[in-house]
């Protein structure tokens, strides 16, 4: 057992783990953190992905040990940060995802997301090949990549205030838009409860 | 189209003010899906993330001999380990059981025999998986090492040793099912057909690979009941599987199933861990848990089954399709799964889009002691179809025909019935093959693009669901509870399971459509057998069709019975009452309104707590023959691919570039999440034909049980796919709607290969597509045009 | 999941106390860079180290640096990512950024260094395999058995170096810059590293540490190209791999030629013909397509990929001469990496 001095989703974390175990195996068996998903068992799938000083590596290959003095962030960390650094709701890729119907089982879209975070924290705009490349670490069994990439453009596209291109089933149109609104504004004196 | 619109006898009326464009509120809509978000942040709960209080991990010890009688276990090393607290092993749990009641030969832990590599023989729960691990590996197993078939055509010319002895019938061999149906004379249609072709074709292994492996908790209270999280897509059968071998009844078992991370039919059988886990936990009186590993999963395998061709095919010269004769070997592996069904469906689904009066098929399904096979996504019709389809593109060019217009001649058309005696209500595939022809510029292209690029057509029809029930009984096969809050909330309850596909959003939409709710003010508890109704589970592409119809029965009677009490207060006909947006009004009084909430409150003050059930049931179809509601299903979907190809002469890569995909779904409730369902399909049918590869190697070892060796596309290996919705309204789907999660794999692999046919010239006619097989072929075909050139000059 | 064995973990921060933590520890001792590589390999128990010694916190292997003789020098704890990327790599020696570049995928290259890719252990379908699959086996030559699967009745172990940087390199002159607590620092031509055999392909000893690899300067007209075979375009292992240098003088004549293979054997297999053939020819002229396609057939003639790694292996031998003369074209026309996507 060595105990661990961590940064995880901004916080400083202290820890025990045993010293063959890897991040995450300390992020999901320690420290409850399981939104990082293990799919291979060995760096093929990339469903371990998480940022490491803001790149994305697979924590299922990286030491826990080897991990202090770094500053780790997970799938739970983005919203949280997000909303820190006073924007609104989930990450803007988190939004994304969800509108685009990204979300099929969801299992590999964690690791998916921190990848489409991790590139479009180091280029903003990037092309339709661009993002095929940087999300190739990471395998989707659902979607065909399709609506992951359809995601990524939107929030590149609403980044730029563009129009992202329209799907082959909503041609000349943005279907997306309507999914912007999440929270229900509700009408003054609706107090949504029991009365 | 507007008469098959309404649904049922009671229809939904629809505010007259709005625009036909919208009748609907929120079917139709682009709509988030109910726990994407959930997703989105890692909030959402999969089995492997349950932790409980004093929780015990289990593992299995598997079986390195392919085919073994065991004569001894010794597990007293075993339990001596420090921080071991049970094993178990076959003994432990005798009954057998499989998930089609009539072939039960599965036990939890093997009895007295193994049979394929990674077969399971004994389990052990522990303090820690490590501890566990090392536990696995001090049990000490003899065995008796028997004669292995990898090959089912020696499997089955080798009667001796039976993998599953059949002491009354040893003849019976290693025959797992046989089934032969003929409908008309084939014989003698295809003797008087123009043009016949007769050819083989060869259908490789490959597996659903979800990227989350199988994982099962289970926890017994004091008072012994079972609770199990399991990450299965059929909560009921494994409900009824455990009550059967644990010998329990099934009211004092619970089972959840959590967040599923993808199951494509992998998850649709009871497995090994679920039992083991639930007998640990009663053993030991503490919660257990067992995690698969990749390897593992391959293993539990389940997948596609591979499957060995013969189609004789008769048409005549203006393009009809006079006579189909099909003869399948099919590779099971080492035990039945849903094999009966497989061996059925290899023949029965094959009678659509396309009509032909004379068809025959004999189908026999094998064992061998190999991983066993099972329903994967498309079961048991992904290889039938790939075969004929890439027949019919060849007929279509014996015949000088384009082969869309063959296909296009052939169609069997709505509201019909299919040779077999499936009865076709609502059929698009004429719409489908239109979509796909002008995206492609298929008339401008085809043919005429440069050497090495082709594009190539394909069609296919799928089951909405199954009128054979797993088990036979009479009770609906879907069930809904609904619960109106005092909030204005709407809780539905509901026994199918979300895999991802989205059925739980489903549920939601049609109820907030139904009630004219936010859809926010729908929330869905759904696949907990203590909880919900019964469903069936997440097979057949059942779901949304069964379920979406048992939702819309249930919430038509809280309609009615809410509806009826806001118009009784405001004395005026039901009718004139409307829900829609959050709010009730008078259709002919709109100042005349109340939030539905509050209507909520005068429906409980009048009616008492508020709440109804809804169920479906599939009417009573099928051919009036033995095995003739195999197949049976209460609509069909249909499909057109077309795929463009770049194939390499070079290094004989295929590369897709676009796939076209249109689907007849129906009605599309939420046109992304079907959209979803095209383009995943679209791609695990790509990958199968070009990359995926499920095999043993020469000792019976899987070849490479990992995802780095079975090689699933990444992002950079996936073409464009576009996917293209057509709606043809059905007469009994929810809002006219059927299935779309399983019909759009199938034509992608005939597809390709035709295409393939269009880029070079040559015929793949077995999968899977390797860049190897590619430039054999086309060696042969320069060697056929060399030596047939002096023929030429003649 | 599947879970390491028990080890002790180490942490040095220099290579000095990593050095001597090798020594102190002796047997039964890893170094794990990246991880990419030795933590799958743990996980298989292909290894099972009782101490490992982790240079993640050596920063001093870290960099990528430019000496006045315009030696380029690479610490062994670069990123593979890193190296694919730096801009003097891409200038100096394009093929090495190429090879990096398309080492398994993106997150991976993130993590693995380009001294773990030097040192990359063999490959082989029978070996790299859990614990489990290795038993039903029996097991094979190149770790806890007697018997190989690729050859039949073969005495010695023909797992295949499967590493994408190490014919670059190889291409390139490099020589590697190794430390031991007893021994100092030597130096050795990266060609004079490998040994012919399966079982552990390197000449390099378990208390020594790669700390840096040296590239001499390029020549004036130096071109370099690399050429990858996989079936999927992004994390698979090369099936085949090739690196190309030419250099050209003033009137873009080839002055100097090398080519070397991977993922065919133990070690990086050089095309012995290459220069003579490609000597004295100018890229793009009908000569240079002659003495490329007798160079593809040497190359041909010269390769036997074995059924070691998965795939097909004629399938592979096929693909030499294609990816050959490929990537010798692309080396000439500034237009590699060779690869599928």
């Amino acid at each position: 057992m060595r105990v661990l001095h961590l940064e995880i989703n901004c916080d400083r974390i202290t820890t025990a783990a045993p010293d063959h175990w890897t991040l995450l195996e300390v992020l999901r068996y320690e420290l409850g953190l399981t939104g990082s998903k293990q799919g291979c068992d060995k760096g093929d799938c990339g469903a371990c992905t998480v940022l490491v000083d803001g790149e994305p590596v697979l924590s299922c290959l990286t030491l826990g040990a080897t991990a202090e003095g770094r500053k780790v962030t997970t799938i739970e960390g983005l919203m949280p940060a997000h909303l820190k650094s006073g924007g609104q709701g989930p990450d803007p890729v988190q939004e994304a995802f969800d509108r685009c119907g990204a979300l099929q089982c969801g299992f590999c879209q964690p690791g998916m997301m921190l990848s489409a975070r991790a590139l479009l924290d180091a280029n903003p705009t990037p092309s339709r090949d661009e993002i095929r490349h940087a999300l190739s670490g990471n395998l989707c069994r659902c979607t065909g990549y399709t609506q992951i990439i359809q995601a990524v453009e939107l929030a590149v596209a609403e980044a730029a205030g563009t129009e992202p291109q329209s799907p082959s089933w909503a041609p000349n149109t943005n279907p997306w838009k309507q999914n912007e609104r999440l929270v229900r504004e509700r009408s003054a004196g609706d107090g949504g409860g029991v009365e | 189209m507007a008469a098959r619109d309404q649904h049922g006898p009671d229809a939904p009326w629809p505010d007259p003010a709005t625009p036909e464009k919208n009748k609907f509120q929120v079917v139709g809509r682009a709509q988030r899906k109910i726990d994407g978000l959930d997703k989105a942040t890692g909030r959402a709960v999969y089995t492997d993330d349950i932790q409980l209080p004093g929780m015990l991990h289990a593992k299995i010890l598997r079986s390195p001999h392919a085919h073994a009688r065991i004569v001894k276990i010794d597990a007293s090393k075993a339990l001596a380990l420090d921080g071991v607290h049970a094993v178990i092993t076959g003994a432990d749990l005798p009954i057998k059981y499989g998930v089609i009641p009539w072939t039960p030969d599965e036990n939890a832990l093997a009895l007295d025999k193994v049979r394929f590599i990674g077969d399971e023989v004994a389990a052990v729960a522990a303090t820690s998986e490590e501890v566990a691990n090392k536990a696995t590996r001090l049990i000490e197993v003899e065995y008796e090492l028997l004669d292995a078939f990898m090959d089912p055509v020696e499997a089955l010319a080798t009667k001796s040793p039976q993998i599953h002895e059949t002491p009354k019938n040893p003849e019976r061999g290693n025959v797992s099912k046989h089934v032969e149906l003929e409908f008309g004379d084939v014989s003698a249609a295809l003797e008087a057909s123009d043009v016949t072709l007769a050819q083989d074709f060869r259908f490789h292994g490959t597996t659903h690979a979800p990227i989350e492996p199988h994982c099962a908790v289970a926890q017994v209270s004091p008072d012994g009941v079972l609770t199990l999280w399991s990450a299965t897509q059929i909560t009921h059968y494994v409900h009824r599987a455990l009550a059967r071998v644990l010998e329990k009844p099934a009211s004092q078992i619970r089972v959840i199933q959590p967040a599923l991370g993808g199951a494509f039919g992998g998850k649709s059988d009871p497995f090994a861990l679920e039992f083991c886990v639930a007998l640990l936990a009663e053993r030991t009186g503490r919660p257990v848990k067992m995690l698969w590993t990749r390897e593992e999963v391959f293993y539990a395998h389940r997948g596609r089954h591979p499957m060995q061709m013969h189609y004789h095919t008769g048409i005549s010269k203006d393009g009809k399709l006079q006579a189909v004769d099909a003869k399948i070997l099919i590779d099971g592996g080492s035990y039945s799964s849903f094999g009966l069904v497989t061996t059925y469906y290899s023949g029965q689904l094959l009678t659509g889009p396309y009509d032909f009066p004379n068809y025959r098929f004999n189908s026999t399904r094998v064992f061998t002691n190999k991983p066993p096979c099972g329903p994967k996504r498309g079961h048991g019709s992904v290889q039938p179809r790939f075969a004929f389809e890439v027949q019919l593109d060849e007929l279509a060019e014996k015949i000088g025909m384009d082969p869309i217009e063959l296909r296009r001649k052939n169609w069997q058309g709505a509201d019909t019935k299919t040779v077999n005696g499936q009865r076709i209500t609502s059929n698009g595939f004429h719409e489908c093959l239109a979509l796909v022809e002008t995206a492609s510029a298929w008339q401008e292209r085809r043919g005429k693009l440069p050497h090495g690029r082709g594009l190539g057509v394909a069609g296919s029809m799928y089951i909405s669901g199954t009128n054979y029930p797993v088990y036979p009984n009479d009770m609906p096969q879907a069930g809904i509870f609904l619960k109106a809050d005092r909030s204005g909330l709407v809780t539905a309850f509901s026994g199918a399971n979300d895999i991802g596909q989205g059925s739980s959003s489903v549920v939601r939409t049609i109820v907030a459509e139904e009630l004219g709710l936010d859809p926010l003010d729908v929330r869905v508890v759904a696949a907990d057998t203590d909880l919900c109704p019964v469903d069936l589970g997440a097979y057949s592409s059942r779901v949304t069709f069964m379920v979406g119809n048992a939702t819309i029965d249930a919430a038509r009677k809280l309609r009615k019975m809410v509806v009826g009490v806001v118009a009784k207060t405001w004395e005026i006909n039901p009718r004139r009452v409307f829900m829609g947006s959050g709010e009730v009004f008078d259709l002919e009084n709109r100042g005349q309104k109340i939030s539905t909430r509050e209507a909520f409150h005068l429906a409980e003050t009048e009616l008492d707590t508020l709440g109804t059930t809804g169920a479906y049931n599939t009417p009573k179809l099928g051919g009036d023959y033995r095995g003739g509601t195999i197949g049976a299903s209460p609509a069909y979907s249909f499909t057109a691919h077309v795929v463009e190809v770049t194939v390499c002469t070079e290094t004989g890569r295929i590369t897709a570039d676009n796939c076209w995909i249109a689907h007849d779904c129906g009605r599309a409730l939420n046109p992304m999440l079907v959209a979803g369902q095209m383009e995943g399909s679209a791609y695990m049918g790509l990958a199968e034909a070009n990359l995926e590869d499920h095999d043993v190697n020469r000792f019976g070892l899987h070849a490479g049980p990992s995802l780095l060796d079975y090689r699933i596309p990444t992002a950079v290996d996936t073409p464009e796919l576009h996917a293209l919705i057509v709606e043809s309204l059905d007469p009994e789907g929810p809002y006219g709607a059927k299935e779309a999660g399983e019909g759009p794999l199938h034509p992608a692999l005939p597809a390709i290969s035709n295409a393939v046919y269009d880029a070079v010239g040559i015929r793949l006619r077995e999968l899977p597509f390797t860049p190897g097989k590619v430039l054999s072929l086309l060696r042969e075909k320069a060697e056929r045009e060399a030596s047939s050139t002096p023929q030429e000059v003649h | 999941m599947l879970r390491m064995q028990p080890f002790q973990l180490e942490r040095p921060t220099t290579v000095a106390d990593a050095a001597r933590l090798l020594t102190e520890l002796g047997e039964n001792t890893m170094v794990v860079a990246g991880g990419t590589d030795a933590l799958p390999n743990i996980k298989h128990e292909l290894f099972t180290p009782k101490h490992v010694v982790s240079l993640a916190d050596v920063e001093e292997l870290r960099g990528i640096s430019i000496e006045d003789d315009g030696t380029v020098v690479l610490g062994a704890m670069t990123t593979v990512d890193a190296v694919s990327k730096h801009a003097e790599i891409l200038a100096r020696v394009p093929a090495l950024a190429q090879a990096c570049g398309l080492i398994a995928g993106p997150q991976l290259r993130r993590m693995g260094t380009i001294g773990g890719n030097v040192l990359l252990d063999t490959r082989c379908q029978w070996y790299n395999q859990t614990y489990f699959w290795r038993k039903a086996l029996g097991f094979c030559l190149k770790k806890d058995g007697s018997k190989c699967h690729v050859v039949e009745s073969g005495s010695k172990c023909v797992a295949a170096a499967s590493n994408d940087s190490a014919p670059v390199l190889m291409t390139l002159g490099a020589e590697l810059v190794i430390f031991s607590h007893t021994g100092g620092e030597r130096r050795v031509k990266l060609e004079d590293f490998w040994r012919a055999d399966g079982i552990f392909n390197k000449k390099i000893q378990g208390h020594e540490i790669l700390t840096s690899i040296r590239i001499p300067a390029p020549a004036e007209g130096h071109r370099g190209a690399y050429g990858k075979l996989r079936d999927r375009g992004a994390i698979d292992y090369p099936l085949l791999g090739v690196a190309v240098r030419l250099d050209l003088d003033g009137a873009g004549v080839v002055a100097d030629a090398d080519v070397v293979l991977i993922a065919l054997q133990a070690r990086p297999v050089r095309i012995k013909k290459a220069p003579d053939l490609l000597r004295g020819q100018q890229p793009g002229t009908e000569a240079f397509e002659a003495a490329l396609a007798d160079l593809a057939a040497a190359a041909y003639k010269q390769c036997h990929p074995m059924p070691n790694i998965p795939g097909d292996h004629d399938y592979r031998r096929e693909m030499v001469p294609v990816f050959v003369r490929r990537t010798v074209e692309a080396a000439a026309n500034n237009s590699g990496p060779v690869h599928h996507v």
